[in-house]
């Protein structure tokens, strides 16, 4: 069985200047489930989530969205097709209150005013379909909200606009141990909804806690891309120090080669 | 013997606890979704609802929302959570909780206290949740009915007549509390026992994050660990109702010593005492859920101590699950109580031992969760249990408990 991925890249090239950043990448996200982007320092998966958000052009490889070919110019593009990423700052306006701030330039609107009621109602049904539980009202400023509320809301924004694909840029990097737990049960939730989920980080706990798949970068290549329920930590730990993984059989991952970068992925579907 | 047709009014019943379960489980739904959902025509769900509106468990709206479609808007059926609820208790080791939850598991109020370590005394528990009761009871409308009373356990229970065989962390052996509770409470309803960890898998399994998924298992943390098997939608309960102590499972025979007299239960290797052991609580004194998630915290900002009984802890952990796997083949293993922050913290190494120790097919799809339901999981459960006569036959036990009341 083999089912299509939401978001399909292959053989991803990448240079600044005479500087290669990706040599050959390869990341394939599916619906409903939550593949993690590991990999250490350096070894390019902050500027992948740039290529796949539209930010910079790639050099080279395959961007397929759906099973088609795409070309994603800018991050409005990215937007259009569905593909909404969480940076790490979040980009939420700390003078606006929740409702602002998930509609912000996308208001909608009743005639020439703002639809406020309706607008007020969908994001509490996104922040309530996530179970965020605790933000007590939509109307406060962002200002006062806890780091792991605000990571809440900048998730559920993304959840508001039917986002098929979400990409989390390190969320519980800087949180404190209750509120990291809540982002992950939200994370998860938003898989569990139907959502691919791209989470980066460098937590390996957080990784394991949440993930389907895993997506290992190392110096600028994807060295596998396997199936969480198929590895142990330490050999995860092993891709993304020394780009090898030993101990897997044939079923396991292996690494990607021939510039297309395509991969045997374990246990596929 | 072949069995009859079921008479008309067996029928009538029937459906009236089937469109009452929808209604508590799924929320407010109009008219045309309860045909669809139930496969009945819209006259039989007119005359259903009528009869649940005429004996005030539900009630007809109009649709909140405006709707931009055209026709008239089919009237929305709300359960009537204020009027009509039930009793539900929460017997852990270190706290107990009674709350009033309305039809469609909403909270309406709760008690909580703390309850010292030290011998479990029936007479003090029943004195604390029928005084938590009479708060309870009096602050409800002056119309709404309560219509039953759980009650959840950490302890084995036995399902024929909610005997407490045995609460190791509660020191408790044989007792009849479910009768005790019922006649002090005198609110002419039998408070119903079970095991925690099998209402908290109900509790997910209906209303938490396990919706729809009808293999599962629930692991809860508590002092101890309890489990809760649901096999094909249905709680596994065994000959007498004590399946599913999965924290009796010897993963490490001559491992630390059980509260239950055996060495290296999962319960024994993961609980909280191993847990506080390992990370050196144990000498300063600190317990309960509280230690736990200190040291949680402690691990995750890099105490190397905390750290490494946080690993340890999750090995067993992994151990134990990848045994479960192999043997249910669940669909999904839910994280409660002190579990889901053990497992949140330790999920690497959980999922490690899985990877390694569990068969390769039953581990492919399993779906490792936290719960959903947060600390009130197994309260809800027991609510959940409280409210099972009333959506059995909401009429009759409605009728006869109002007409208790009014002979009052």
């Amino acid at each position: 069985m083999s089912v299509t991925p939401v978001l399909d890249l292959r053989g991803v090239g990448k240079s600044f200047g005479p500087v290669q950043v990706l040599h050959d990448v390869a990341l394939s996200a599916y619906a409903g489930e939550v593949t993690a982007l590991v990999g250490d320092n350096g070894a390019g998966k902050s500027t992948l989530v740039k290529c796949l958000g539209g930010v910079w052009p790639m050099d080279r490889g395959e961007y397929l969205f759906e099973g088609r070919p795409v070309r994603v110019g800018s991050p409005r593009e990215a937007a259009e097709l569905g593909i909404e990423i969480v940076h790490q700052d979040l980009a939420l306006c700390e003078n606006l209150d929740i409702v602002q701030n998930m509609f912000l330039g996308r208001e909608w609107r009743n005639g020439l005013v703002l639809d406020e009621a309706a607008m007020e109602e969908l994001a509490i049904r996104a922040l309530t379909g996530l179970s965020v539980r605790t933000i007590k009202s939509v109307r406060q400023p962002v200002s006062g909200l806890s780091g792991g509320q605000r990571q809440s809301v900048a998730i559920a924004r993304a959840m508001l606009w039917d986002a098929k694909v979400v990409v989390l840029d390190e969320p519980t990097a800087a949180l404190g141990v209750a509120q990291t737990q809540q982002v992950l049960e939200v994370v998860r939730r938003l898989a569990d909804k139907g959502r691919a989920v791209v989470l980066i980080s460098h937590n390996m706990n957080d990784v394991f806690a949440v993930a389907d798949r895993i997506c290992a970068l190392y110096l600028g290549r994807t060295v596998a891309q396997v199936k969480a329920s198929e590895v142990t930590y330490s050999q995860v730990v092993e891709l993304i120090t020394s780009g090898r993984m030993d101990g897997l059989d044939g079923s396991g991952a292996v690494a990607g080669r021939n510039g297309t970068g395509r991969l045997r992925e374990a246990g596929r579907g | 013997m072949m069995r009859a047709a079921p008479s008309p009014e067996e029928a009538r019943r029937h459906n009236l606890g089937t469109l009452l379960r929808h209604i508590h489980l799924r929320g407010a739904a109009s008219r045309a979704e309860l045909a669809e959902g139930m496969g009945l025509n819209r006259s039989t769900i007119m005359a259903l609802t009528g009869e649940l509106t005429a004996a005030g468990v539900v009630r007809e709206e109009l649709p909140r929302e405006v709707r931009r479609r055209a026709g008239r808007p089919s009237l929305v059926v709300r359960p009537e959570s204020t009027r009509v609820y039930v009793l539900a208790f929460d017997i852990g080791v270190d706290r107990l909780v009674a709350a009033r939850v309305g039809l469609g598991g909403v909270i309406l109020e709760r008690r909580e206290s703390a309850r010292p370590r030290g011998p479990f005394d029936p007479d003090e528990v029943v004195g604390a949740l029928a005084s938590f009761t009479r708060q309870l009871v009096r602050r409800a409308d002056r119309d709404a009915v309560c219509v039953g009373a759980g009650a959840a356990f950490s302890g084995i229970v036995r399902s024929a007549d909610g005997m407490l065989r045995y609460g190791p962390n509660l020191g408790a052996t044989d007792v009849s509390l479910g009768d005790a509770l019922s006649r002090r409470l005198g609110l002419g309803v039998s408070v119903a026992i079970g095991n925690d960890a099998n209402l908290g898998a109900l509790a997910e399994h209906r209303r938490g994050v396990g919706v729809g998924c009808n293999d599962l298992i629930y692991l809860h943390g508590d002092v101890g660990i309890g489990g809760g098997i649901i096999v094909g939608g249905r709680l596994l309960g065994g000959a007498d109702g004590y399946g599913g102590e999965v924290g009796h499972m010897v993963v490490n025979p001559g491992g630390r010593r059980c509260g239950c007299g055996s060495r290296g239960c999962l319960e024994a290797e993961v609980g909280e005492d191993a847990l506080l052991a390992r990370a050196g609580q144990v000498a300063a004194g600190r317990i309960g859920r509280d230690a736990v998630r200190a040291v949680v915290d402690a691990a995750d900002r890099g105490d190397a101590v905390a750290r490494d009984a946080l690993c340890r802890t999750g090995d067993w952990l992994g151990l134990g699950v990848a045994n479960l796997v192999n043997i249910f083949n669940p669909a999904m293993v839910v994280f409660g109580g002190t579990l889901r922050d053990i497992y949140l913290g330790s999920a690497a190494q959980v999922r490690s031992r899985l990877a390694t120790h569990g068969l390769a097919a039953p581990r492919e799809r399993v779906k490792l969760r936290t719960a959903e339901l947060g600390d009130d999981t197994t309260l809800i459960g027991a609510a959940e249990l409280a409210f099972s006569e009333v959506l059995n036959d909401p009429l009759e036990v409605l009728g006869r408990l109002r007409a208790a009341s009014s002979g009052t």
